[in-house]
C-alpha cells in the first residue's frame, strides 16, 4: 500500500534535507491523492514541519524529487507551489484583522465594478459578497456574514476563514492541494468538530490534504491515511483501518516501525 | 468510509440564527459598543458643539465663527491625513513637516526667482513630495525602523529646504492667494481643498483595489504577500501619497502667509498626531477611518476656538487635547475590550455549520 500509485495530487520521493550536520529529513518518500487526508505525524523534532516546509516550498529538499500531479518540477518555491495548486494554511492564518472574510478570501483578484468605474479600480463589494458566499457555500462552511470583519471572528471561524481561503484559491482549477500546520491547535471542542467537519468536506470536494498535527483524535477523526516520521525517517504509512492508537504511539516514540 | 466526527461536526448552533439566510447577526449590545467605537468622535464633536454653543453664547454659534473653525482646522487636517495614510499602511513617517518645508522652498524659488507659472511651480512642489515619499519608501524597504530613518530624512529635506532658499523666507509670495486668504461662497479656500482631499482619499481606501490592499499590508503584510501581491509596493505607495500630502499642506501654508520658510515646524506634526490618535487610528497599523481623522481635526480647532473666545487662557486648549487624546485611547481600549469581550461570550452561539452535504 505504500507503493506510490499514478495519479497523485503531490508526490515527494527521496526527499532529504540537511541543516549543516543535521539530517532533518532521511530519503522519505510522500504521497497524497486527490480525495485523500493524509494525517503526517511524529514527535517534535522528526520532521514532520520540515517535511511540510519542503511541499509547500519553503525550504528547499537537499535531496529528492517532487512531483504535482505526475509532472515532476525542478523549480519550487512557495509561489510556484501555489501557481500549481499547492496551497498551505499557516499556523499564524495570517489574516488581516481589519478587513471584512469577504475582502480577505479575495484579496488579489478584487472584482471591480463595471466600465468606467474599473478604470477607477473601484471593488465591485456586492459581487465580491456574492463569489465569497458562494464559495462558502460549497464548502458548507456557514460561520458568519462574509461582510463581518475577522476582528469579529472567533478562534475557530478565523481557522475556518484561513482554511477557506486556502480553498478557494484552488476552486479556479478545481482540484489541488491543502497542507495544513496544526489546524486545530488553540481551538476548542466544538470549533475543532467544524474544522474537522471543513477538511472532510474539502476531501470530498476532491482536494488533497494533508495535515500535520500533534492531535491523535483528529487524525483519527478525518484521515484516511496516517504517515509517521522518526528522526527524519518514514517509519509507518498505513490505512487508518490498520492503525490503533498504541500503534500509533508506538510508531511516534520509536519503539515499533511499521516499514523496514 | 464512515466518518464519525462529521456527524459530531455540526453543533446545535442553527436555533440562534435564520436557518434560510444563514446570516449570524451581531447581538445588539455588541452592535452598540461597535457603534461607539467607531462613531464615538461624531458623538464627541456633535456634544462639544452643544456645550460650547451654549457656554458662548451668542459668539459660538455663528456662521463667521463655523468659517473660523473650518480655516483653522485645515492645516492640521491635511497633515493628519498625511499621517494617517502613513500609518493606514504601516508606518509612522516623522519627515512630513522637513518635506513640507522642502516642497514650499521649491514652490517659492520657483516662482520668485525663477518667474515659473503658478500651476507649474505647483506641480513641482508635489513632485518634491512625491520624490521624498519615493526615497523614504525605499530606505525603509531595506528593513530599517521607519521612524529612525525618516528622523533622518527629517533633518537632510530640513536642510536642503534651507539650502534651496539661502537660509531666508522668501516672502511676499501673492501669487497664492487664490489657495491661501481666499474665499469662495464665504467659505475659506483651505475648506474646499480638505474636502476633495478626503472625498478622494476615503474613496481610494475604502472603495478601490489599491487602496484596500494598502491598508491590509498596513494590518497584515503577510497576508498580502501571500495572496500574491507585493507588499513593498504598497508601502511605497503609502510613503508617496503620505509625503505629497504633506507638501500640498506646506504650500496650503505658505498660500496663507505669503512667505516660503525653510525651518520644519514639527509642531504640526505633533498636533496632526493628535488629531490622528484622537480618531482611533492605531499605531500598528492598518487600523482607522479617514472621516474619523477629519472629525478629530474638527475637534481640536473647535476647543481653541470655543476657548479662546470664552476668555479661557490658552493653555488650557492644550491641556484640554492633551487629556481627550489620552481619554479618547482609554475608551477605545476599554470599548475594544468590552466587544470582545461580549463576543466571546456568544461566540459559541455564532459557531455554526450546515450539516453535512
Amino acid at each position: 500500500m505504500t507503493q506510490p500509485s499514478n495519479g497523485a495530487a503531490l508526490r515527494l520521493s527521496g526527499i532529504s534535507k540537511h541543516y549543516g550536520y543535521i539530517k532533518a529529513l532521511d530519503a522519505v518518500d510522500f504521497h497524497v491523492h486527490p480525495g485523500e487526508v493524509v494525517a503526517l505525524l511524529g514527535d517534535n523534532g522528526a520532521g514532520k514541519s520540515t517535511l511540510l516546509k519542503v511541499m509547500s516550498g519553503a525550504h528547499e529538499a537537499s535531496s529528492g524529487e517532487i512531483a504535482v500531479n505526475g509532472k515532476t518540477v525542478h523549480r519550487y518555491d512557495p509561489r510556484i507551489a501555489s501557481e500549481l495548486g499547492v496551497e498551505m494554511v499557516y499556523q499564524d492564518l495570517a489574516l488581516v484583522d481589519t478587513l471584512d472574510i469577504s475582502t480577505n478570501l479575495q484579496l488579489g483578484k478584487e472584482p471591480l465594478l463595471p466600465f468606467p468605474l474599473n478604470l477607477l479600480g473601484l471593488v465591485d463589494f456586492r459581487k465580491m459578497h456574492q463569489i465569497t458566499e458562494t464559495q462558502l457555500e460549497r464548502l458548507g462552511v456557514r460561520t458568519a456574514p462574509a461582510e463581518r470583519p475577522v476582528e469579529m471572528l472567533s478562534g475557530g471561524q478565523r481557522q475556518v476563514t484561513a482554511i477557506s481561503r486556502a480553498a478557494v484559491r484552488l476552486f479556479e482549477r478545481g482540484k489541488g492541494t491543502i497542507l495544513m500546520d496544526e489546524p486545530t491547535a488553540a481551538l476548542g471542542y466544538e470549533q475543532t468538530q467544524m474544522v474537522q467537519g471543513l477538511i472532510r468536506r474539502m476531501a470530498e470536494d476532491g482536494f488533497a490534504i494533508v495535515l500535520v498535527t500533534h492531535n491523535l483524535p483528529l487524525c483519527f477523526a478525518v484521515s484516511d491515511r496516517i504517515v509517521v516520521l522518526n528522526r527524519g525517517r518514514k517509519v509507518a504509512d498505513v490505512p487508518r483501518g490498520e492503525a490503533d492508537h498504541s500503534r500509533v504511539v508506538a510508531w511516534i516514540t520509536g519503539a515499533e516501525r511499521a516499514i523496514a | 468510509m464512515s466518518h464519525d466526527a462529521i456527524s459530531a461536526g455540526a453543533p446545535s448552533g442553527g436555533a440562534t440564527q435564520g436557518a434560510a439566510t444563514g446570516q449570524v447577526h451581531l447581538p445588539l449590545d455588541v452592535a452598540i459598543l461597535v457603534f461607539l467605537r467607531d462613531r464615538g468622535i461624531f458623538v464627541l464633536w456633535a456634544l462639544l458643539l452643544v456645550v460650547f454653543s451654549i457656554w458662548n453664547h451668542p459668539y459660538f454659534a455663528t456662521i463667521n465663527n463655523a468659517m473660523l473653525i473650518l480655516s483653522a482646522a485645515s492645516l492640521t487636517a491635511i497633515f493628519a491625513a498625511a499621517v494617517a495614510v502613513g500609518l493606514f499602511s504601516g508606518a509612522l513617517d516623522l519627515s512630513l513637516p522637513g518635506v513640507a518645508a522642502l516642497s514650499t522652498c521649491v514652490v517659492g524659488v520657483l516662482l520668485k526667482q525663477f518667474g515659473v507659472p503658478v500651476p507649474l511651480a505647483l506641480l513641482a512642489g508635489l513632485g518634491v513630495g512625491m520624490l521624498c515619499g519615493l526615497v523614504n519608501g525605499y530606505i525603509v524597504l531595506r528593513g530599517l525602523n521607519p521612524l529612525i530613518v525618516t528622523i533622518g530624512t527629517l533633518s537632510v529635506t530640513s536642510g536642503l529646504a534651507a539650502l534651496v532658499v539661502g537660509g531666508y523666507a522668501i516672502s511676499g509670495l501673492f501669487e497664492l492667494e487664490f489657495m491661501g486668504a481666499a474665499r469662495y461662497f464665504g467659505i475659506p479656500s483651505h475648506a474646499y481643498i480638505v474636502a476633495l482631499v478626503y472625498f478622494a482619499l476615503t474613496v481610494f481606501l475604502t472603495r478601490t483595489r489599491h487602496g484596500i490592499r494598502m491598508r491590509a499590508v498596513g494590518g497584515n503584510a503577510e497576508a498580502v504577500r501571500r495572496a500574491g501581491l507585493s507588499d513593498q509596493r504598497y508601502k511605497i505607495l503609502g510613503f508617496v501619497i503620505s509625503a505629497m500630502l504633506a507638501a500640498l499642506g506646506g504650500i496650503m501654508t505658505m498660500a496663507l502667509v505669503f512667505e516660503a520658510s525653510p525651518s520644519a515646524s514639527p509642531s504640526i506634526l505633533f498636533t496632526a498626531l493628535t488629531a490622528v490618535f484622537l480618531a482611533g487610528v492605531s499605531l500598528a497599523g492598518g487600523r482607522g477611518s479617514l472621516p474619523r481623522v477629519l472629525i478629530g481635526a474638527l475637534v481640536l480647532a473647535t476647543i481653541s476656538d470655543a476657548l479662546t473666545i470664552a476668555g479661557v487662557q490658552p493653555y488650557w486648549a492644550t491641556v484640554t487635547t492633551g487629556l481627550l487624546m489620552i481619554g479618547a485611547l482609554v475608551f477605545d481600549k476599554s470599548m475594544t475590550e468590552a466587544i470582545s469581550a461580549r463576543l466571546v461570550q456568544v461566540s459559541t452561539l455564532s459557531v455554526h455549520e450546515k450539516g453535512k452535504k
